[in-house]
């Protein structure tokens, strides 16, 4: 079993998803527990990235692709466990506000994002506030996050509040902004749910805000 | 129309180019190409953050072919079609030889020379504030008055306005349209008040789109800069090129702006540096840009006052200023804001690390990484204008003692900077009048600046 997970683990490291799938498929088929394939495997190898990352021995290319083979790893062991729960912790539909080409920030934010435990549907740059919405109904998703680097996009943030609201879905998502221009007194003015600072300190506000109920303040992180 | 033809060209190419998908361009195609680039050349590992400003020409020199063999070989993504666009290496050295080494740009005795320098040129550069920092649109007028009545600032870009007429402006909307011709009014205004008539202006800072621009370049008297800012170092956009066929035919002159992130998809320093030289030896050939810019901040604390930031911008510069006639721009952006010392310690080292590197032109500050709504004043823009303009003929081995010096007073507080007070606070606005405690934290860190070594032109208003 040990040998699994430290070949998942560097495999994971490597970025090398086709080998992954692989190493997961035959370590589960060999009854290898699922939450260790998790834990000792996919998330031993995102720390160690997260560490390379810190020190500049990775850059974000390496965590995307590393958060995509985490994705893949956890779609794969999710039916193997107690009960055939989800492993994610949470769904996050992410993407850049509308007019707003930026993405390295948002790209940033969906990568912690991802090797933290959460589904990330990654909507891009350029985002219309109806595409939000309805792929967060699509997706049933627990979070909407949107980041902005220009002051003139940002006011779609607030757009989407507002729209969501009009629309009777305001209670069905939380939603989380952040970007250059965007402070926690900006999300508190336009009734957002989360504010995060920094690309780290977004998984410590996801976390918080599954649990936060509607009417609880602000759930900021700087 | 020679410079039209040249945007056809690239359109032409834009829709008939190798189709990839952003997301390899970004993840796979740039990365891998860099590293392989950065191998070759023996460039790895060269970055030196106890040194952080480079004084080996040698290296300088290298980077310069590393970054010219990585434009031959990745070109420029466009997004807008998912296709690269690529020119061949005889293209290249063409376009090379005929970048226009000046411009200039204004009216009259407020035009503004803008040539080519060298590392430890002792001809000041010139200066451009402030960069595009979010403001309450009734202080728009007061505080460019106040920015542009020090001589020391020699055109105008920024600020950005956040409402029309009270309304939200939104991005890629008719809002950004009318601000173009709103910004138009209340830059005339705030120049005619500072007695700057005819100063050159870089448009349009309140519109992120091409609209603002479509809507007002052609009220200006030209020549004015034509303000493009790609979304990332080796990438080029249709609002560019629609920005760009509009500013050739009314007689303006293009600033194309693409920065690179450190640690982001450009990897490294190294990596990154040779991206930013990448990009802006493609800008010219590209879209016929007299002013590029590709600047490299670290993506972990989104500035470039740190080590590694200052590293990679001035080995990018000085590869670009000593082998070749590109009119070089960066900006430099500090994270902490108006009223820390912080501000004035981290403009002390980008400005240096710019000026005795050769650059020409910088637009400033960022104060705050232009994150909070009204974090400007006058004073931040004097200060920074003074140090660039001071630090021309310093060596680079001085330049270099200096930002040893000052690094590391300010850098453990890089990833939680202090954001700073605002306009509102600092100034008595009907008479643009600093408040006390303010005005003596310039003073004393002009003075330290000087103690330094950096000769602070005075601002002609305070000292």
């Amino acid at each position: 079993m040990a040998d699994y997970l430290t070949q998942i683990e560097a495999a994971v490291y490597d970025g090398d998803e086709d080998l992954v799938v692989e190493l997961v498929e035959k370590a589960l088929a060999d009854g290898v527990d699922p939450e260790a394939i998790i834990q000792d495997g996919g998330v031993a190898a995102l720390n160690r990235l997260g560490d390379d990352f810190n020190n500049m021995i990775a850059f974000l290319p390496e965590l995307m692709i590393g958060g995509e083979c985490m994705k893949k790893l956890i779609e794969m062991c999710s039916p193997h466990l107690q009960g055939g729960k989800s492993a994610f912790k949470g769904k996050i539909v992410i993407g850049c506000a509308k007019g707003d080409l930026h993405d390295i920030g948002k790209s940033l934010v969906a990568t912690q994002l991802s090797i933290n435990g959460y589904e990330v549907v990654d909507l891009g740059t350029d985002v219309p506030t109806n595409k939000f919405i309805d792929t967060a109904m699509a997706e049933k998703a627990d979070i909407i996050a949107v980041s902005s680097l220009l002051t003139t996009s940002q006011y779609y943030m607030e757009e989407l509040i507002n729209r969501l609201s009009h629309e009777g879905k305001r209670d069905l998502f939380k939603v989380a902004v952040g970007g250059g221009p965007i402070g926690p007194e900006y999300a508190e003015k336009i009734g957002a749910d989360g504010y995060s600072r920094t690309a780290a300190l977004a998984v410590k506000m996801a976390d918080r805000l599954l649990d936060k109920k509607p009417g609880d303040p602000l759930v900021s992180e700087v | 129309m020679e410079k039209q033809k040249k945007i056809l060209r690239t359109l032409d190419r834009a829709r008939l180019g190798e189709r990839v998908t952003e997301k390899e361009w970004d993840q796979k195609i740039v990365p891998k190409t860099l590293k392989e680039v950065a191998k070759e050349f023996g460039l790895l590992g060269t970055c030196d953050p106890d040194n952080p400003i480079n004084c080996d020409d040698e290296l300088a020199d290298r980077f310069f072919k590393a970054g010219w063999e990585a434009a031959l070989r990745l070109g420029f993504f466009c997004p807008d079609t998912e296709s690269v666009i690529k020119i061949d290496a005889d293209e290249l050295e063409r376009e090379f030889k005929k970048v226009p080494g000046e411009f200039v740009v204004g009216q009259g005795a407020e035009q503004s020379h803008v040539v080519a320098r060298r590392p430890e040129d002792p001809r000041p550069p010139i200066f451009c504030a402030p960069l595009s920092i979010q403001m309450d649109e009734e202080l728009y007028i007061p505080l460019v008055e106040g920015i542009v009545s020090s001589r020391l600032v020699d055109m105008q870009e920024g600020p950005s306005l956040d409402t029309v007429f009270g309304s939200p402006l939104l991005a890629d909307s008719p809002y950004e349209t009318f601000a173009g011709i709103y910004e138009y009014h209340m830059r005339k205004e705030a120049q005619w008040r500072a007695g700057r008539v005819g100063m050159g202006n870089s448009l349009v800072s309140s519109a992120s789109t091409h609209f603002g621009f479509l809507a007002a370049f052609n009220l200006y008297e030209q020549p004015q800069l034509c303000l493009c800012l790609n979304p990332a170092s080796l990438k080029i956009n249709y609002t560019t090129l629609h920005k760009c066929i509009v500013a050739y035919e009314l007689g303006g002159v293009v600033r194309s702006e693409s920065p690179t992130m450190i640690s982001g998809y450009t990897g490294g320093p190294e990596t990154t540096a040779i991206a930013s030289i990448a990009t802006d030896l493609l800008q010219y050939p590209m879209c016929g840009s007299a002013l590029p810019g590709s600047p490299s901040y670290d993506i972990r604390y989104a500035g470039n006052c740190g080590r590694h930031g200052v590293w990679a911008q001035s080995i990018a510069t000085q590869a670009i200023t000593r082998n070749s006639n590109i009119l070089q721009m960066k900006t430099i952006n500090q994270v902490s804001g108006p009223m820390t010392e912080m501000f004035f310690l981290e403009s002390i080292v980008g400005m240096t690390a710019a000026s005795c590197s050769g650059q020409t032109f910088t637009i400033s500050p960022r104060s705050a990484g232009g994150s909070k709504k009204n974090g400007l004043t006058p004073i931040e823009c004097w200060f920074n204008a003074a140090v660039f303009k001071g630090a021309a003929g310093l060596s680079r081995a001085d330049a270099n003692r200096i930002v040893k010096e000052v690094i590391p007073k300010f850098e453990n507080d890089l990833y939680d900077p202090p954001k700073g007070l605002t306009f509102r606070d600092l100034y008595d606005i009907p008479t643009l009048t600093p408040c006390k405690e303010y005005v003596d934290m310039y003073l004393k860190m002009r003075k330290y600046a000087e103690d330094l070594g950096i000769t602070m032109p005075g601002d002609g208003i305070l000292c």
